[in-house]
């Protein structure tokens, strides 16, 4: 990994450590938002991937 | 001082009502549907499947027709402001501005240039940098969300802003008073994820829909499943979020509180029943045919189980000494405009608090100056402007449970739809399948009832014990009123009839027709391009 890129990580990750502190001791609630919308697209998402994992199955069994 | 028509002030409520009902009525699919785009293009991009790419471009194309007809509803409102409710502007315009103003420069502009991008760069961006443009769509839609709810929660629960007595207006003190208010935090997140839940129901019933007819099954069932599962989870905190705002109302707007939950007069904890049907009366102040639930109430509202909540009635009673505050805050202000005695100043600075108070005793007072009113008259107008403190009770009790009793019935339709999914046993479902594609229109409508009940229930302010609704509007004629509110229920009910046309009809069509049948060509731009031409001129003719 260039060194470039590892300090844009780092940055970003300051910044969202700094964003959490700040939102979520001001606006518990947008805080809330924040998380809660990112939980909501990776289940929705897992979800997904677990029908294909139920569909490669199903297949398997049938083969 | 001669008073705006009052013909005039219930025409101007009538078409802000319809303009904004209208309005949202694709507004919570876009706020919605660009975090479900997300998410199917994330899953893309994690696994590669060609299916999660299809799902994202065929869904933004249905996000397309609506966003496109729900920009164009939107920008009447921010006009309307300035038309149609000019005292309330020239009152609260620093307030209401500028978080309006923020909203067209930072998220309207940030949505609508990525959202070129998103339609149109499939095949020019990387897979990542697409996801990144869809991420930024979906965060600008939000955001717009956001600062229009920041300037209504101003409305509704004033901070960050004090009174000039010098200028007459609103001032604004604190820009992050203003963006942190709980009031905005809260009602942003319910709004928000409230569009969530729209967009999974429309997403699981268009796809309940192909599964019915046994088309596009991969497709549908994956559409299906992420739907069920991003519903069930918006639900629970829709309901959360709506808790949170019942409990800023209980400790901020009481009226509004009471007027939701038809209580009269103060409750009796611990039994006090809370409401499922009643008709509430508002001249006799009285319920008809209440049917409750015991114990309910004093813990859903308060929190606890021996708080009483104060009823309508006592709060009129309450309400006296403040419209006397008022009064006196008025007089005092209306000599220091006269004098600018620093004495003046600091009477009306003592009453101040319940200027508001003073503003709807107008009505009632002789030559509607309140500073005309005698010591002998003085009774009579405190006691004539007490009952105006209330809201229209029997809407704002039933708005709010319409959407209550929709939201639970979202509850049920999600849970289960997303154990018959998980369990893959969705086409023994038919029944369910069904239920899911008629609910389709239930959380847009739902949401509007949400809104019934915040800004009918937010009477008689348009800014809360500040500003009446009987002075915020401007003095148009009653001719112009009706000649411009029936040019919006026209302009705008064609809007609704090309979106339902366009909407039924790229739904039907489904994701093969188009760009979905051979992927990542060249063709397929081509036909992308010509589908969203298509569509954007089907709109303009």
């Amino acid at each position: 990994m260039s060194i470039m890129r590892l300090t844009g990580l780092a940055v970003a990750l300051v910044v969202s450590l700094l964003f959490a502190v700040f939102v979520g001791d001001q606006g518990p609630w947008y805080f809330a938002w924040v998380v809660g919308t990112v939980m909501i697209i990776l289940i929705a998402g897992a979800g997904a991937i677990l029908l294909d994992a139920q569909d490669e199955q199903a297949s398997e069994r049938e083969i | 001082m001669e008073l705006i028509n009052p013909g005039v002030v219930d025409l101007s409520r009538f078409q802000f009502a319809l303009t904004a009902l209208y309005h949202f009525m694709f507004v919570p699919l876009t706020l919605g549907l660009t975090f479900m785009l997300a998410a199917m293009e994330t899953v893309y991009v994690v696994t590669g499947r060609q299916i999660y790419k299809d799902m994202a471009q065929f869904w933004g194309k249905l996000f397309g027709i609506n966003f496109a007809i729900g920009v164009a509803t939107g920008i009447t409102m921010e006009f309307e402001f300035g038309t149609n409710w000019s005292m309330y502007s020239r009152f609260f315009g620093d307030m209401f501005g500028t978080p309006l103003a923020i909203e067209g420069l930072m998220a309207f502009f940030m949505e609508s240039t990525f959202v070129g991008l998103m339609f149109f760069g499939w095949d020019r961006l990387s897979r990542p940098a697409h996801l990144a443009v869809t991420y930024l769509v979906a965060l600008g839609s939000n955001l717009s969300a956001l600062w229009i709810l920041v300037a209504n929660a101003s409305m509704n629960m004033p901070e960050g802003a004090h009174f000039d007595p010098d200028t007459m207006r609103m001032q604004f003190d604190s820009v992050v008073k203003v963006i942190f208010n709980p009031d905005a935090q809260a009602k942003f997140v319910h709004t928000s994820v409230a569009g969530y839940i729209s967009a999974a129901m429309f997403v699981m019933g268009i796809s309940a829909f192909y599964i019915l007819r046994g088309q596009h099954k991969a497709f549908a069932a994956r559409s299906f499943r992420m739907a069920a599962l991003f519903g069930i989870i918006s639900t629970v905190a829709v309901i959360t979020l709506g808790d949170v705002l019942g409990r800023l109302d209980y400790e901020h707007q009481p009226t509004k509180i009471a007027a939701i939950e038809g209580l009269w007069h103060t409750s009796k904890p611990p039994f006090e029943p809370w409401l499922a049907f009643a008709l509430p009366d508002d001249a006799k102040q009285e319920n008809h045919l209440e049917i409750g639930v015991p114990f309910v109430l004093t813990p859903l509202v308060a929190h606890s189980f021996d708080t009483p909540i104060t009823g309508m009635t006592e709060l009129e009673e309450q309400a006296g000494p403040r419209i006397v505050s008022g009064i006196q805050a008025l007089s005092a202000l209306r000599r220091y405009g006269q004098g600018h005695d620093p004495a003046d100043l600091a009477q009306f600075r003592a009453h101040e608090a319940d200027m508001g108070f003073g503003f709807l005793a107008m009505r009632h007072a002789p030559g509607q100056d309140v500073t005309a009113i005698s010591a002998a008259e003085m009774d009579s107008v405190v006691r004539q402007t007490e009952p105006d403190i209330l809201p229209n009770v029997f809407v704002t009790f039933w708005s709010f449970r319409i959407m209550v009793f929709l939201s639970l019935w979202f509850f049920a339709v999600f849970a289960l739809s997303a154990y018959v999914s998980l369990k893959n046993r969705l086409e023994r479902n038919r029944l369910l399948l069904k239920l899911c594609m008629w609910s389709i229109p239930l959380p847009i409508l739902a949401t509007e009832f949400g809104w019934i009940t915040a800004e009918a229930g937010r009477q008689p302010w348009t800014v809360f014990n500040r500003l009446p609704t009987f002075l915020s509007a401007s003095s148009h004629s009653v001719g112009y009123m009706i000649f411009s509110l029936a040019g919006f229920a026209l302009l705008y009910s064609a809007f609704i009839a090309a979106e339902l046309f366009l909407m039924f009809k790229y739904a039907r069509l489904g994701p093969d027709h188009g760009a979905h049948g051979a992927h990542g060509s060249h063709l397929t731009v081509a036909h992308d391009r010509k589908d969203a031409f298509s569509i954007v001129s089907s709109l303009s003719s």
